[in-house]
């Protein structure tokens, strides 16, 4: 259901790191959080643009698959908000340390991802059978992101 | 190169039939402001970009409204998927299905074909740039305008989103507008 933006709950945020300082870094930064930035559609804290008084759904995973599929197009996202933002400020070294942080975990989730639901990408090649054509496709109604 | 990866930019799940919106939102696949506009324009005008900042951004925005190409696509397909003729006709898709069946069409909302006549590549850095721009806001004015035609939360949170992307690709635009003025082009 769309929610307020006002009413945003890091603590309960999935994409939460435990006994990190993540709250904190978040709340330093220019930028949201993967989760975050990804249901809003935009990284950038000070660009967000609501539309009269619709402002984004909260997307809740059922299941282990839902809840990693999510996680995996947040960073996703948020990968590719930085990199927008990178290629016209490439010498912003925190960014660029943050960049590669997101990168990592994204390579990680996609890692487990694919290995226990088939690939992302065709040269993930974890299972003993060519599964790349397995159904569903991401435009399938009965699968793929369908889950979130 | 390009290489694809099996999930979309943001999830798709439409659980409601509505055929009137899926004639509604191919526009912004094949029409004007659309995303397959959007795609070529950047894809076309990257090679003219003078440095490694206007190169890299065109070419990564390019990419990213590919996959929005695929988030409309998904979102008409799944809107129509289970139609009947009579419903199809009833909402008055007749003549889309007799050209295209339930196959996606880049075409306008009124079924006029995608022409490339919708962007231009002037190898001009500023006057690309500009349209950039312009393109942007036409597409989120377009999105704003989708999501008063429907009350489908399914289809509104999407397009909340691919608004949002606008507003964000405008702004990288403009800094980068901006940053080449200055340079003196």
């Amino acid at each position: 259901m769309l929610f307020d933006n006002t009413d945003f709950d890091y603590e309960i945020s999935f994409l939460k790191i435990p006994g990190s300082d993540f709250n904190k870094e978040i709340r330093d930064s220019k930028f949201l959080s993967p989760e975050e930035g990804f249901l809003r559609g935009n990284l950038m804290k000070d660009e967000y643009v609501p539309y009269k008084n619709l402002t984004y759904f909260k997307l809740t995973p059922q299941n282990e698959q839902e809840t990693l599929l999510l996680k995996l197009m947040a960073y996703s996202f948020t990968i590719n908000d930085l990199n927008l933002y990178l290629d016209l400020n490439p010498k912003d070294q925190q960014t660029y340390e943050l960049f590669k942080k997101y990168v990592k975990e994204k390579n990680r989730l996609e890692e487990m991802y694919s290995e226990k639901y088939g690939p992302m990408t065709i040269t993930e090649t974890q299972g003993s059978n060519y599964n790349w054509i397995m159904d569903p496709w991401p435009w399938d109604n009965t699968g793929g992101s369908m889950y979130v | 190169m390009f290489k694809y990866v099996k999930h979309l930019n943001y999830p798709i799940n439409i659980k409601k039939k509505d055929l009137k919106m899926a004639k509604y939102l191919l526009t912004q696949f094949g029409g004007a402001n659309g995303e397959l506009a959007a795609s070529l324009r950047y894809f076309s005008q990257k090679f003219s970009m003078p440095d490694e900042k206007g190169k890299s951004l065109l070419n990564d925005i390019a990419t990213e409204e590919l996959g929005h190409c695929e988030m409309i696509c998904t979102m008409v397909h799944q809107l129509t998927e289970n139609a009947t003729i009579e419903e199809l006709k009833a909402a008055g898709l007749g003549s889309m299905y007799t050209e295209h069946g339930k196959g996606i069409y880049p075409s306008d909302s009124f079924g006029n074909p995608f022409t490339v006549t919708y962007f231009a590549v002037t190898g001009d850095v500023l006057a690309d740039l500009s349209e950039d721009m312009a393109a942007e806001q036409k597409a989120r004015a377009t999105y704003e305008n989708l999501i008063n035609m429907t009350d489908d939360q399914d289809v509104i949170g999407i397009l909340l989103f691919l608004r949002q992307r606008e507003i964000v690709h405008f702004n990288r635009f403009k800094e980068l507008y901006d940053y080449y003025k200055k340079k003196g082009y």
